[in-house]
């Protein structure tokens, strides 16, 4: 194989990557659903013809570790038999998939009839099926209680998708034509891309193609372990712990020993938790995926994210734990929740390695949707999301974290919506919108603070709530002597009544009118020992109110 | 050139360009070096330097001059160098970190360790005000005196410079705001106040709070800075009014530049779109993708059938502004740009820039990494003597040694190493007109790339070629388009205000009355500024920011085709949205509810066009040298042009080099040039 001069190397890496950043223009730009054009749950790879990620467009962490199972999964299931012209879809945790409401298309691209690449496009869906609208259930403990299951199929072919397909599905989910326009949207994208790359391979050839891949990957891999290199060689040990699986257990611990030996890193996950009866379980992909995000935000931000850079790390799992659930357990949960303990648990353990690099805990995600009646619509339902009072992220040897960015599995990729705007069209009164005094994690490097939110229901009638979440019992993590933010603590204020905390898994929480919401999020853990917090930080802290004023006796 | 003159004055990163056209349509370009301390100074050299080009003394040129246009970097490098004043912000009790919040999003995805940026106030100087008003007009709890004077006292205290008063639900009703902008006026004068009610009266608090804020940061640098700015003209003899071109693209008075700062950000760039619409009308071709290559970056915008986009979701130095701004996207590729070998030991170019000092190691400033130039200046596109008109003599050997090196560590050779540099800024300029065209659902292959800037006819047939356009037209005037372009636009002022409610569309009179109040106040500002032309007639161009009920974006909708008279206006408004979001997005959902957030009203007011001079017929010019140049991959020789001498209509086939003081342009093999009576050099690009 021709090996390409660095000039054309460099071009070829450079179109890769505005292959994918141009799909995602491409899909953000056509999608129906709120959850893709505007939370942009999404992302795009390109995988070679062996699955192995080429590039991939900076959109969702936790997706695009996963990504290249879905391209196995097709590459497995459909082994000789993908045409040009065809379309595979799957969703299934135990096929290619993370969690059900992650819809993904995978789709091949040929020359002069040879497989060489696979555009790979992943969204969020709005509803996917199952017992409850939108996807989280935190009463399933089967997964076909979570939504409809997709193996890989081949959905289209000759260019055109298989209609009868596409209405069985539809039928499937609440919300058919979000599910329809999102779904060709996905395609759309995923076509520009095989497009891009047709012409590519039309200028460059395939061999020329090939061989830039492997010479990409190669150069990723090294960058990955030459920085891995200078870390601590040793076997270090993370655990993060889970408040409950909403169906009686406590304490679910993820247990990561990390075993980093020159240039390359093991993370031994067998000696967590058995798998629970809750959503709160992780499929293997999205295991293997939080690992390597792990990675990614211990490695310099410019580390290409691709199958090169991955290499130096191997993931162990035991099948029958809660990171790596068999076959028929309840997962939705998954891509937040066990996701961000396992990252932290695999930061933990490496902040023995590379305490530079290691950054305190971000948040965990406590989501509560609220369905209720608009006294000024009448007879028209609303649903609302929350996304405000957003935790903080994790202090580093940097500076303090940054407060209400999130949690790990966004890392500040998720915006929440104008108050203004959500008083405008919904029942709701935002009394109080502020960052938490006292939220955050203590160390040389504070956490960022977490928020608070003072919700006032004027809803027409007795609404309802459910949460989805964790992180009411155990905050976000201190790292290498910094201490962990608060954790979550959302209270019920009912306007009669007396006031009770909401749990994180809770479904059909009635709220009635002036019914308040007393939403505070964790803070960001610290690094770092607090002592070594400098007075002029400090200071700063009172300055702005950021901590509390321990002369009020708050 | 005949009297009387307009002039138009761009301050660019390394050269302030003055442009004047005079009474018969004749054009000059002036350059001077940019006075990063004070703008101003740079501009009366820059207009010293066209004075002596036209052998006046510079007040007998300002006496006869009518019109001057500036383009200003001043509140852009401000933010961009956290130079900013010391403000406070007077805000709604209970949401005080609306601006430090950003929405909750963070840039950089897989970066954790990205330390925050501080905010442009501090939450100690972000003081509530115990007031609540709600999203339909009442009032929750009046303005509280007690809580205003305390902030007051403590905004004194602080000795701050500017206050932004930003309180909740002020697009709806904004008496409180006023009440405390008059408190804090009456107590704390010289400070500059400025309203979020004022500055953008739409809903969205983090939109309207950051682009106020930013308006308080950047206002009395802004104003300072325009005020010398009049006092030296005036000093030098200028009687007219002063003329400030706007990030809209349209021009405004030194007063309403100084209200509105935050909406100067892009003056600088706004002139190279505004010369893009000014050439469409004169038969350039109605769609364009402007193409602008600077030192450190290439700016970018589209003009589809014949017009601009306008958007509201400007970032400058990590700071949302809101305020309408032309869809310009800018690349961190340019002729600074340099090569070198990233962290993951692959060959790039930028984003990292050598920037106007050292500027590239061909300046001979002390740059020691090759850029841009330097490849080009390899390659032989560009004559080391020559460049700048023979003004800035090129250090040859220094750009040899810095590619060499380069080239040393990649085991490629001089001239390779110098083509890849080359070639990678041209990837990395098509790559990213390819994705702001996507984004905007246009195909380029029918457009045609305006390039300018002094480097942009280098790269511009290779990014055509790769984007699978067939024409580029490069300027005689190339690298002071963006001054000329400030001449060739109008005043503009535009008001909004939000409408919004629970439910969908407000009744017909509701619509109508205020989209009168808004052209009643866009009128009125409008007769003001237009006092002294002969012009009194604004156009007004209406709009509104249109959504699906449960949407979250709003679409911009055009409402100018709509008829105005006949009843059924809601229906009109409705279906003109439906079929902008089916145009945009493929679909419409004509039977979901239709959401009006936001109603605009712009006045346009025309000012004088100026006499346009075609060139004159001449005999065609013949090769004035040859140069070996580097080019598809083999050292070649090439004719060289003299780009003032060519002939209108006189035909050039590439390979070859076209070249001014100011500009060059590179033929590829295949292409076919000629040039336009009209100022332009028409490049139709070969089949590569």
């Amino acid at each position: 194989m021709p090996i390409p001069d660095p000039v054309t190397l460099a071009v070829l890496e450079n179109r890769f990557r505005a292959v994918v950043e141009e799909m995602g223009e491409a899909l953000l730009r056509t999608a129906t659903s709120q959850i893709l054009n505007s939370s942009r749950d999404f992302s795009i790879a390109l995988c070679d013809a062996r699955g192995r990620l080429v590039a991939q467009a900076d959109h969702i962490p936790v997706h695009v570790g996963a990504m290249p199972f879905a391209a196995e999964a097709a590459l497995e299931a459909f082994p000789g038999q993908m045409r040009p012209g065809d379309c595979f879809l799957l969703n299934d945790p135990w096929h290619g998939g993370s969690h059900l409401p992650d819809l993904t298309i995978v789709l091949p691209v040929f020359e002069k009839g040879v497989l060489i690449f696979l555009c790979v496009v992943r969204a969020h869906q709005s509803d996917i099926g199952g017992a409850t609208h939108g996807g989280y259930n935190p009463s399933a403990t089967e997964i076909w209680q979570e939504g409809i299951r997709i193996p890989p199929i081949r959905l289209g072919e000759g260019d055109t998708l298989r209609e009868d397909l596409v209405h069985m599905l539809a039928l499937n989910t609440r919300i058919a034509r979000d599910f329809r326009g999102d779904l060709m949207a996905m395609w759309g994208s995923a076509r520009l891309g095989a497009k891009r790359l047709e012409a590519l391979l039309a200028s460059h050839g395939a061999a020329s193609l090939n061989a830039a891949v492997d010479a990409i990957l190669d150069l990723a891999e090294s960058h990955a372990r030459r920085i891995i290199e200078t870390w601590t060689d040793g076997v270090w040990y993370g655990e993060a712990v889970l408040d409950d699986d909403g169906h009686g257990t406590q304490d679910v611990t993820i247990r990561a020993t990390v075993t980093k030996k020159g240039g390359a890193l093991e993370v031994d996950l067998t000696a967590s938790d058995p798998q629970t009866l809750g959503f709160v379980n992780s499929s293997w992909p999205n295991t293997v995926s939080a690992a390597r995000m792990a990675l990614a935000y211990l490695l310099d931000p410019e580390v290409a994210k691709n199958d090169g850079a991955f290499r130096p790390l191997t993931v162990l799992a035991r099948e029958g734990t809660v990171v790596r659930a068999a076959e028929g357990a309840a997962v939705t949960l998954c891509t937040s929740h066990c996701s961000n303990e396992i990252v932290e648990a695999v930061v933990k353990a490496l902040a023995n390695a590379c305490p530079a690099r290691a950054m305190g805990g971000w948040g965990r995600r406590f989501r509560i949707a609220i369905q209720g009646q608009d006294p000024r619509r009448a007879g028209r339902k609303f649903v609302w999301h929350l996304f405000h009072a957003r935790p903080g992220g994790g202090g580093h040897a940097r500076g303090d974290g940054w407060s209400g960015a999130g949690e790990w599995h966004s890392a500040g990729g998720l915006k929440f919506g104008s108050v203004e705007m959500a008083e405008a069209r919904f029942p709701l009164f935002f009394r109080r919108h502020e960052f938490l005094a006292g939220s955050a994690g203590d160390g040389e490097y504070r956490g960022g603070l977490g928020g608070e939110l003072e919700l006032v229901m004027e809803t027409d009638g007795p609404a309802r709530a459910n949460t989805a979440g964790d992180g009411a019992r155990h905050g976000a993590a201190g790292m290498l002597g910094g201490q962990d933010g608060a954790p979550h603590h959302y209270r019920l204020l009912p306007a009669k009544g007396t006031p009770r905390d909401l749990l994180t898994k809770e479904a059909g929480v009635l709220l009635s009118p002036g019914d308040v919401l007393h939403v505070r999020s964790g803070g960001g853990g610290g690094w770092g020992d607090p002592a070594r917090r400098s007075p002029e930080a400090r200071a700063e802290d009172a300055a702005e109110g950021f901590v509390l004023d321990k002369r009020s006796g708050e | 050139m005949r009297a009387p003159y307009r002039i138009g004055c761009d301050v660019g990163g390394t050269f302030t360009d003055v442009v004047c056209i005079g009474a018969d349509g004749a054009t000059l370009l002036a350059k001077s070096a940019t006075t990063p301390q004070d703008q101003s100074i740079g501009v009366l050299d820059g207009l010293g330097v066209l004075a002596g080009m036209l052998g006046m003394a510079l007040p007998d040129l300002l006496a006869q001059t009518e019109r001057l246009v500036h383009g200003t970097t001043v509140a852009t490098n401000a933010l961009l160098e956290h130079r900013t004043a010391r403000i406070g912000m007077l805000t709604t009790e209970g949401h005080r970190d609306v601006i430090e919040m950003r929405e909750g999003l963070k840039p950089e995805r897989y970066d954790l360790r990205l330390p925050p940026p501080a905010p442009l106030v501090p939450r100690r100087l972000r003081l509530p005000l115990r007031e609540r008003v709600r999203a339909d007009g009442r009032v929750e709890t009046a303005l509280d005196d007690a809580s205003l004077t305390a902030a007051i006292a403590a905004l004194r205290e602080a000795q701050v410079e500017a206050v932004a008063i930003c309180l909740f639900h002020s697009w709806r009703d904004p008496a409180h705001e006023q009440q405390a902008g008059a408190a804090v006026a009456a107590t704390l004068p010289g400070v500059y106040v400025t309203l979020s009610s004022d500055v953008l009266p739409q809903i969205k608090e983090f939109e309207r709070f950051s682009t106020t804020v930013v308006n308080a940061a950047v206002g009395p640098i802004v104003a300072r800075y325009l005020g010398r700015l009049e006092t030296r003209l005036a000093e030098a003899g200028f009687r007219h009014p002063l003329f400030v071109i706007l990030s809209h693209g349209g021009v405004a008075p030194v007063a309403e530049a100084s209200r509105i700062a935050a909406g100067t950000a892009l003056s600088g760039p706004a002139g190279g779109v505004a010369a893009g619409l000014a050439l469409a009308r004169a038969g350039l071709g109605q769609d364009l993708v402007t193409f602008d290559v600077g030192g450190t970056s290439t700016d970018v915008a589209l003009i589809e059938g014949g017009e601009a986009a306008l958007g509201r979701g400007r970032q400058v130095g990590g700071e949302r502004i809101a305020l309408e701004s032309l869809d310009i996207v800018t690349l961190g590729a340019g002729g600074g740009s340099i090569g070198h070998i990233g962290a993951g030991g692959m060959m790039r170019v930028g984003p990292r820039s050598a920037g106007a000092v050292p500027g590239p190691a061909c300046y001979g400033a002390g740059g020691a990494e090759p850029a841009v130039t330097d490849a080009n200046l390899m390659l032989g596109y560009l004559d080391g003597a020559r460049f700048l008109g023979g003004r800035r003599a090129l250090d040859v050997a220094a750009a040899r040694g810095a590619v060499e090196k380069l080239g040393a560590k990649l085991g490629l050779g001089l001239m390779q190493c110098a083509a890849g540099i080359h070639a990678l800024a041209n990837i990395a300029m098509a790559d990213g007109i390819r994705v702001a065209t996507v984004r905007r659902g246009v195909d380029p292959r029918g457009y045609c790339l305006l390039a300018f800037g002094g480097a942009a006819g280098l790269h511009a047939s290779a990014v055509a070629r790769d984007l699978g356009m067939s024409r580029v037209a490069v300027p005689l005037l190339a690298a002071g388009l963006s001054a000329w372009g400030m001449l060739q636009t109008d005043l503009r002022y535009e008001v909004s205000r939000s409408l919004i409610g629970a439910t969908g569309l407000p009744d017909e009179a509701t619509i109508r009355a205020l989209f009168a109040e808004l052209e009643a106040a866009a009128r009125a500002r409008m007769a003001e500024w237009m006092a002294n032309t002969a012009d009194q007639s604004p156009a007004i161009r209406r709009s509104a920011d249109m959504r699906y009920g449960e949407q979250v974006f709003e679409v911009g909708v055009p409402l100018d085709a709509v008829d105005w008279d006949d009843a059924g206006l809601p229906e009109r408004l409705s279906e003109s949205f439906h079929a902008r979001h089916e145009a945009l997005f493929t679909y419409a959902l004509r039977g979901e509810e239709v959401v009006l957030v936001t109603a605009r009203v712009a006045a346009i007011g025309r000012l004088p066009a100026l006499p346009v001079r075609e060139l004159p017929a001449r005999p065609e010019a013949a090769a004035v040298a040859r140069r070996q140049a580097f080019v598809a991959g083999a050292v070649r020789d090439l004719p060289v042009y003299a780009f003032t001498a060519l002939a209108p209509g006189q035909q050039l086939a590439g390979p070859a080099i076209v070249e001014s003081d100011t500009t060059t342009v590179l033929l590829l093999p295949g292409d076919t040039a000629w040039l336009d009576a009209r100022g332009w050099l028409e490049v139709t690009v070969g089949g590569g």
